[in-house]
């Protein structure tokens, strides 16, 4: 080694005049998340030599999401999941809660069935999940080899990816395959130059989050939950009218508070992060149920959320991306899901790997067998067919008139104006609509939209 | 000293290393180095205890042996594990100052005394100049001073004194599957450790007063009380120095009763 | 908004906010700031967006940057418009922020 190089939006590849001779594994995969050891524990049980490389000094320690993970992926991988994986609550309360600065209204769902097997979604910490997820990759026979920086791709001259350079000592690793899992910043995939675009702040939202210790009886009491059950409350414009939402999810002894939001707006509206979430967290709806929480640690992460559209190459000669680093998360409104389309991306990505490795073809072309699993499997059909939703979602509209226009058709609604008589639902519209200053051609072009989308 | 110089590490079996475990290892590193000659890193545990070793490996220590036994044993059975399992007395033995958790840092003086070498405690820096070993360790009121360390010597440092070096990719993928030493040593019955009790607050001696005198349970109660005693306004004295302060006061808390178990010679001390 | 509890909320200092998030510090800046293209910069948008604060201005127009307490999230250099402004990398493998909860 020469110059000390650190993996970063400008790290360079090293370039080999002659691919090696032999190489140390067959799969290397960088990033020990969700996707990456889903990832290694396919290729590793599909007969593979893996490493498993972990920027971290333990699989999860850099990781942060909202807090809620959907396991059915797993059946897959893990049969019988649910008796293992460190869940902290089962969520079976779904709310979607739109707000003003003084009004919410909220869409309540329960379902006692989510908290039983087979299950649906729970929360549960990245340290927690990522670890057991790597101990499962680790079991199958991947080595984990955490501590360590992926700084850049080795790559042959001509092009294909034969490793990586770490930044330890003696640190280059060889193998057939790379499976960059790197995250959202995927200094591996934009070397490899898979994204084409270099307008990427465009389609990223930056998550902040407060972890609030409260006693596990409070918890029960002011979310009305018993045992194991949990409750995820989305949230819908508190955001100052910049584009993004926010959460609310139940752990076990400690509630998550957050606030996402795009990162261009964001700048444009010279708000700070955490002022956001303070205004979250004194909302009459929101104050109550997080009161004398004592913070725990405050997290912050970027998210990658546009979705089908701007997805990038998904395979290059002896690469393979997935999970964040191929821009997998789905923001598309009332779904907010990332931990399992990681998962799923993973897993089609280790066993691609494996096969392209049997067929003794790692280039593109031969890894072309991920893409279109992707594309058969939920973690592309969903992202296909909600393309229009993150749009709809971020678009003005929806972040500063229609939380104002939801709430007070509902305030009409429900205040007893006497002696005038109730006026009809068609009037309280009219008039909501007009005080908001919507178009109505633009309401219902938009419910359209909304209505295709979703379908 | 010996052809080639032994610089043993003494490392506590937690995983991961903690700090001071850290620092020991890297002094290890470096003055196996300085001197020319081997490092061995050790440990007391059971085989959950290969762990730190493997670490230790990756690191670049050239021998590993783990001594067969408990994990949380006292600082004078660790130490008479790790001498009965060295079987040699080391040219240098390094430790941790505390091991993490509710480490005492004893276990290196024991070693010390037991293998009959010199021994310096909490170090801040240790290295190699001109031939000579030299320490330097905290005294009181934020100074420092410096030892010149003969051999045979046990030196414990304190975490931060030296930052581990990264273990090469090469060597820490070897290090997982390296085969580990083991010695298996006779031990002594463990002692039976002090127990501890739960804790209680602080609570004061009870003041003894006099038993109320009085013919009724009525009166007895009020002079108990003091409810029949009549109020006397705060008496102000004036004393003319500290010493007729202190004679006044004394005298007051003698006439209600609270120095009874005292005598005269006390008050003059 | 007339939320009581919230207003104590608020006078929570950043300090304290970051208290519980744990950070192993490295020995080398992992991202560097040429303030000289700072001082000629109006948009600014990295003392709005870097979620640990890291960036603040200074009393002579300047920026100032700490890279000790870093989420190492990217945002900084996401929105940087000045070219090559920031200099971002990872920390060193093991060090740098330790989500215990994430």
């Amino acid at each position: 080694m020469t110059e000390p190089s650190y993996a970063g939006p400008v790290s360079a590849s090293a370039l080999l005049q002659q691919p090696p001779p032999a190489r140390d594994f067959d799969v290397l995969v960088v990033g020990a998340g969700p996707a990456g050891s889903a990832a290694a524990l396919a290729a590793a049980r599909a007969g593979c030599s893996v490493a498993l490389l972990e920027r971290g000094p333990y699989p999860g320690s850099k990781n942060v999401y909202g807090g809620v993970v959907y396991g059915r992926i797993l059946d897959e991988l893990v049969p019988q999941w649910w008796e293992e994986m460190p869940v902290e609550r089962w969520v079976t309360r779904r709310s979607t809660m739109v707000m003003t600065a003084d009004q919410a209204l909220t869409v309540d769902f329960r379902s006692q069935r989510w908290g039983t097997a087979p299950y649906n979604g729970a929360t549960a910490h990245r340290s927690d999940l990522d670890g057991w997820l790597a101990g499962h990759a680790v079991a199958a026979g991947a080595v984990l080899v955490p501590a360590t920086v992926a700084t850049g791709l080795l790559r042959t001259t001509a092009g294909t990816v034969v490793g990586v350079r770490t930044d330890r000592p003696d640190g280059d690793l060889t193998a057939k395959v790379v499976i960059a899992c790197d995250g959202v910043n995927s200094f591996l995939a934009k070397e490899a130059g898979l994204h084409p675009r270099q307008d990427n702040a465009r389609h990223l939202t930056l998550g902040v989050k407060e972890t609030l210790a409260l006693p596990r009886e409070v918890i029960e009491q002011r979310f009305g939950l018993t045992g194991r059950d949990g409750q995820d409350i989305e949230i819908l414009g508190c955001t100052r009218g910049i584009p993004g939402g926010g959460f609310l999810y139940t752990n076990l002894e400690s509630v998550s508070l957050g606030v996402v939001v795009g990162l261009p707006g964001l700048a444009a509206a010279k708000v700070r992060p955490e002022e956001l979430l303070a205004d979250l967290k004194a909302h009459p709806a929101i104050a109550p149920l997080v009161r004398g929480g004592r913070q725990v640690e405050y997290a912050a992460h970027l998210i990658p959320e546009g979705g089908y559209d701007h997805l990038p190459e998904l395979a290059g000669d002896g690469l393979l991306v997935a999970g964040d680093a191929a821009g997998m998360c789905l923001a598309a409104g009332i779904w907010l899901e990332g931990v399992n389309f990681a998962i799923g991306a993973g897993m089609y990505a280790g066993r691609a790997a494996a096969a392209a490795i049997g067929a003794g073809d790692t280039s593109q072309a031969g890894l072309a067998g991920y893409r279109r699993a992707l594309e058969r499997s939920f973690v592309l059909a969903d992202h296909r067919k909600l393309r229009k939703v993150p749009g709809l979602v971020l678009s003005e509209r929806m972040q500063r008139q229609y939380p104002g226009l939801i709430c007070d058709l509902a305030e009409g609604l429900f205040e007893v104006d006497n002696p005038r008589p109730k006026p009809g639902v068609w009037r309280l519209l009219r008039t909501a609509v007009r005080r908001h200053d919507i178009s109505p051609r633009r309401l219902l072009a938009d419910a359209i939209t909304g209505m295709r989308a979703f379908g | 000293m010996a052809e080639q110089p032994l610089v043993v590490a003494a490392l506590s079996p937690a995983d991961p290393l903690g700090g001071a475990d850290q620092a020991a290892l890297e002094h290890t590193l470096r003055l196996a180095e300085a001197l020319g000659g081997r490092s061995l890193a050790v440990t007391v545990g059971p085989a959950g205890a290969e762990e730190v070793l493997r670490q230790a490996l990756a690191c670049g220590v050239q021998r590993v042996l783990r001594i067969d036994g408990p994990a949380a044993a006292d600082s004078d059975t660790t130490a008479r594990a790790l001498v009965a399992g060295l079987g040699l007395v080391p040219d240098l033995l390094l430790c941790g100052d505390r091991s993490s958790g509710r480490g005492t840092g004893a276990t290196p003086a024991f070693l010390a005394a037991r293998l009959g070498a010199a021994q310096a405690l909490g170090l801040t820096e240790l290295l190699l100049r001109e031939g000579e070993l030299t320490a330097v360790r905290r005294i009181d009121g934020r100074r420092r001073e410096q030892l010149t360390v003969p051999l045979p010597a046990v030196c414990s440092v304190e975490r931060g004194s030296a930052r581990l070096r990264r273990a090469a990719l090469p060597a820490l993928l070897a290090a997982r599957t390296a085969e580990i030493q083991v010695a298996t040593v006779a031990l002594p019955e463990p002692r039976q450790p002090v127990r501890l009790g739960p804790a209680r607050p602080y609570r004061p001696r009870p003041l003894v007063l006099p038993a109320p005198v009085g013919t009724d349970p009525l009166a007895r109660i009020r002079a108990l009380t003091e409810t029949d005693r009549p109020r006397t306004a705060a008496r102000v004295i004036t004393p003319a120095g500290p010493e007729a302060a202190v004679d006044e006061l004394l005298g007051y808390l003698r006439e209600h009763g609270y120095l009874a178990h005292l005598t005269r010679e006390d008050d003059q001390c | 908004m007339t939320g009581q509890p919230g207003e104590d909320y608020r006078e929570i200092s950043f300090d304290d906010r970051m208290e519980g998030t744990e950070f192993r510090v490295s020995e080398r800046a992992h991202i560097t700031v040429d303030t000289e293209v700072c001082d000629s910069c109006t948009v600014r948008s990295c003392l709005h967006v870097c979620p640990a604060k890291l960036f603040v201005p200074r009393a002579d127009g300047g920026i100032l940057f700490n890279f000790e307490q870093c989420f190492e999230c990217g945002a900084c250099y996401q929105v940087c418009d000045a070219e090559g402004a920031i200099t971002w990398t990872y920390p060193d493998g093991g060090l740098g922020v330790v989500f215990r909860k994430g």
